[in-house]
């Protein structure tokens, strides 16, 4: 029976929601018309969305949550303006202008989560998300929720040119810089792509607790990608800036200097030569390298694994699980960092967590579902993509403790092996613990220094086998902004000092 | 107000904003999904959305914007600044945007069935589902199963006379669990998606299957660094099909960015590589009656007997390279533009059964589980981590895992030296088994 082509029942809006009612669970969408709850100013010129919202209100829909059982409920509203415009091959290939907004409605019963969300921020539709939210609790214990009032919570950005002060022409501007320079490091830089994103995100927080937060974060994203070609070889390399800032953050790293990086990176790797296969040592350059441990160790030390009683870590809390130079903190008041969110989507203090010291098992990454299954404290680790996903344990910026060796002394100190300079990213199996990720831009080391360039290899691990075999540990921490992603996305910071792990497996194509 | 309407009032009110040119794409979907574990209910998440995507040509300069009100107000604000930043853009003479053609229907992409059954059955699948991958004693934790549903309804309408619309629907069911031994923990993953409800398979395989994978993986052991043949199982051929998609790219190939760049009409891949995009398959995952911006899909021979016969083009990269749009822009979602993406796409099968393939290889690994970014499209390079069995003398030796495969995309395709007869069509990405008669592998 064919049903696809179907302009004559091409639907009201409405109608076409309402075929979600079913089986005792119906949401739908009321008429289109902006709530008196939030009012996005932003949708004309050059404002922040300002969401404005009646506690009153919230207060009934969190009632209503409750109504049929349950130990916590939450409400979430979040209004979104965002920009991103493309250059390819010095064109202006297009602008985007996004506005979304919509609010959630949680209920936490037992181990039991409901959710729905409205994109029609409405009383009556909250009501409506609450009650289908509420279908987990059937039958559960009922708690009296607490009436919300405003509460405080300590904030780490600092803006002194607000995005929304900015001309386009402006970022048209920056972009144009970017290109050129790029273009103008070497002939062999054929092209660069240069992405510019940024966006002013508000949150309205409150739950049954009784708290109510809201806030308004800015977050610029900036990256430059270039090719070189020299008629045998090319290279695509990448380079990224990006922090919870203003536009001032072109003043503190330029445009040029990005495309600068990102082009070095391209002709260097021109000479690149086939990896080796096999076991050997690494030395990882400081910055981004941090998402080894992001992937390895930070995703298993994520709370919800553990409370399901199958993450890598389950059982090992306080015992010895690294050497003594490792030392790892995720850490959510970074000024200005990319990771940084002040209070994270259910409301908690974004705080500094020591997971790892000294290679002792010291902390998890929890959110309010699964501090309360593990019995933890909270970390300020429950974030969301948005209000249309459910907050999980996320990191924020993951990092190793710089210590005391001089990344010349490790690298002098390194045989033959590989040095990595970049990475494109990796991932992991938070159960299994195997990791792997892809060098971008690495070299060999013979006899305590680096030599020529290889081509793209991928790492592989386990994350106990790589905490264990990390033996030097350099003084010299950096960050990179990366985006991470667990089902939904989050934007994070991963950092180290240079460091080294001893035999690591790498997918050369040489034998 | 009926969205029909609706897209084509807002196409008037963007000509007389001074557009030259408006798309308007309007999006409406609803999904659940429900998530199971230890035999109880996880999480229920349900919810409506919509939105609206417009896309403007002001001079040769594009603008996009969107949201996700349908208020007034908010579309009209939304529609100004597509006009904003079209008028910043560099001008092209490659936008446009493209004409009303008469598209093919495609049979069996909605299933009314599936909102209609009740949410006690949906859990119920679940649960079941759990239970049935729970049932071999070597599986010592769930991970969780899930149902999910989802439907939308897709409005395409531009200033050169298109109005069109489509509606689908899709139903999935996945299941995860752990076979745990000593400090030993393995997990194995199978789910079912389909756009019928009474397509899916029997709970019961999906649930063995998933155990399957998860406790076959006890006990591995290392192999040291060689040269062998390694057999992609369907479920890994995505990391090197993935690369060869990327490569074909039209706007990829235009940039110069692909391996693929020079290679129309070319032998670049062993003769028993054929892959084919269909658009148009009944009840296919990756069906659709036209693409992102309402060019009609088709059905298209991408690489036959290892030539490489087609490009991949939306309208844009079709217009710079002096062809025609192959019907391939895609979409995801109203907040997007236009990419190039693929339908329902296939490696023909082969003559060889699996079995047959195993029982011709004397050494090498079978591959069940990739890491990593496949081939890149690039330069071609491959490199990965490997999971899966080890091969002597035509037989299943033992599981491997933290292995490393690697190679150049011209040494793996000129390569593949066997091909496979089970195919499953119900995927929209998807391949037999075949054989890589030598790659390199990294282990000890």
């Amino acid at each position: 029976m064919s049903n696809n082509y179907v302009p004559s029942v091409s639907m009201p809006r409405r109608r076409f929601l309402e075929m979600g009612l079913k089986g005792g669970i119906a949401i739908v969408a009321a008429p289109p018309l902006l709530s008196h709850m939030v009012s996005c100013s932003g949708f004309t010129a050059n404002v922040g969305p300002g969401l404005e919202t009646d506690k009153a209100a919230l207060d009934r829909v969190i009632a209503k949550a409750l109504k049929q059982g349950g130990d916590f409920a939450d409400v979430y509203l979040e209004g979104r303006i965002l920009r991103q415009i493309i250059m390819e091959e010095s064109r202006f290939r297009s602008g985007l202008y996004g506005v979304s907004q919509g609010a959630g409605v949680r209920v936490i019963s037992g181990d039991k989560t409901g959710y729905a969300y409205t994109e029609e921020i409405t009383e009556e539709n909250l009501m409506r998300a609450a009650e289908v939210a509420s279908y987990v609790a059937r039958n559960g214990k009922s708690i009296t929720p607490v009436n919300i009032a405003e509460g405080k919570r300590e904030s780490f950005v600092t803006v002194h040119k607000p995005l929304e002060d900015i001309a386009d022409s402006r970022r048209i501007e920056i972009m144009e810089r970017a290109n050129q320079a790029a273009l103008d490091y070497d002939p062999r830089i054929r092209m660069a792509l240069i992405d510019y994103n940024d966006q002013v995100r508000s949150r309205v927080i409150a739950n049954s607790e009784g708290l109510y937060l809201r806030d308004e974060l800015p977050l610029l994203f900036f990256i430059v990608q270039t090719m070189s070609d020299d008629g045998t070889n090319r290279h695509m390399s990448r380079e990224r800036i990006s922090e919870h800032s203003g536009f001032e953050l072109f003043e503190k790293d330029t445009p040029e200097s990005v495309a600068e990086r990102a082009a070095r990176e391209s002709i260097a790797m021109l000479d690149a030569e086939d990896a080796p296969a096999g076991t050997m040592d690494v030395v990882m350059e400081n910055g981004f390298g941090g998402v080894l441990i992001h992937e390895a160790v930070g995703h298993p030390l994520e709370a919800d694994n553990i409370a399901k009683g199958i993450g890598a870590f389950t059982g090992k809390m306080g015992q010895k699980v690294a050497t003594e130079v490792f030392t790892m903190v995720d850490d959510g008041t970074l000024p200005n960092f990319r990771g940084t969110i002040n209070f994270d989507d259910e409301g908690t203090q974004a705080q500094r967590n020591l997971l790892i010291d000294k290679g002792v098992l010291k902390g998890y990454m929890t959110d309010i579902l699964s501090a309360k299954q593990l019995d933890l404290h909270r970390t300020g680790n429950g974030r969301r993509e948005s209000f249309r996903h459910i907050p999980i344990p996320r990191m924020t910026n993951t990092f190793i403790e710089p210590g005391e060796n001089t990344p010349e002394e490790i690298l002098a100190d390194t045989r033959s092996g590989i040095y990595v300079q970049s990475l494109s990213g990796g991932s992991v199996n938070p159960v299994t613990g195997i990791f792997n990720f892809t060098c971008r831009e690495a070299y060999m080391i013979e006899n305590g220094r680096k030599t020529y360039p290889i081509r793209g290899a991928t790492l592989i691990g386990s994350c106990m086998g790589v905490i264990s075999s990390i033996d030097a540990v350099g003084n010299d921490l950096a960050f990179g902004p990366g985006i991470c992603g667990k089902g939904q996305m989050a934007e994070v910071t991963a950092g180290q000092p240079t460091v080294r792990i001893r035999g690591i497996n790498v997918g050369g194509s040489r034998g | 107000m009926d969205n029909l309407y609706l897209a084509d009032t807002l196409i008037g009110r963007g000509r007389r904003m001074g557009a030259r040119e408006v798309e308007v794409y309007i999006q409406n979907s609803r999904n659940l999904t429900v998530r199971v574990r230890n035999e109880d209910i996880e999480t229920i998440q349900e919810a409506a959305a919509g939105g609206v995507g417009f896309r403007v040509l002001v001079d040769g300069g594009m603008g996009f914007s969107h949201c996700n009100d349908f208020n007034d107000r908010s579309l009209n604000d939304t529609l100004e600044r597509a006009i904003a930043f079209a008028r910043l853009t560099t001008p092209d003479e490659h936008n446009r945007l493209p004409d009303d053609m008469p598209h093919q229907e495609v049979e069996g992409l909605y299933d009314p069935e599936i909102a209609r059954l009740p949410m006690e059955k949906k859990i119920g699948m679940a649960l079941e589902l759990e239970a049935y991958a729970m049932k071999d004693e070597r599986i010592t934790h769930s991970s969780g199963a899930s149902f999910g549903e989802g439907e939308s309804e897709i409005i395409i309408a531009n200033s050169n006379g298109m109005l069109k619309t489509y509606r689908s629907s899709s139903c999935y069911v996945g299941v995860s669990v752990v076979a745990e031994k000593g400090d030993q923990r393995h997990t194995g993953w199978e789910s079912c998606s389909r756009r019928f409800f009474e397509d899916m398979e029997p709970l019961e395989k999906i649930g063995a299957a998933a155990a399957k994978k998860a406790y076959e993986m006890v006990d591995p052991r290392m192999v040291s660094t060689q040269r062998a043949a390694v057999i992609f199982d369907p479920a890994v051929a995505r990391s090197i099909v993935g690369g060869i998609i990327a490569a074909i790219n039209g706007e990829r190939v235009l940039q110069g960015a692909s391996f693929l760049k020079d290679a129309m009409d070319e032998v670049f891949a062993s003769g028993l590589l054929t892959i084919v995009d269909d658009g148009l398959r009944r009840r296919g995952m990756g069906s659709k009656p036209f693409d992102g911006e309402g060019v009609p899909a088709g059905t298209r021979t991408l690489v036959e007997e290892g030539v490489l016969r087609s490009f991949l083009y939306n309208t844009h990269a079709a217009l710079r390279a002096g062809v025609e749009s192959t019907g391939n822009a895609s979409r995801g979602g109203f907040t997007s533009l236009p990419g190039i993406g693929t339908h329902n796409l296939y490696l023909k099968a082969g003559p060889h059964t699996p079995e047959e393939i195993l029982a011709n290889t004397q050494r090498g690994l079978l591959l069940k589980g990739v890491t990593g970014y496949g081939i890149n499209p690039v330069n071609g390079n491959y490199s990965g981590g490997a999971s899966g069995f080890w091969i002597e003398n035509g037989q299943i030796s033992h599981p491997v895992q933290g292995l490393t495969i690697a190679g150049s995309a011209d040494d793996i395709l000129r390569n593949i030296d066997m091909m496979a007869d089970d195919l499953d069509m119900a995927r929209s990405f998807t391949a037999p088994t075949f054989r890589v008669s030598e790659m390199q592998i990294g282990g000890a």
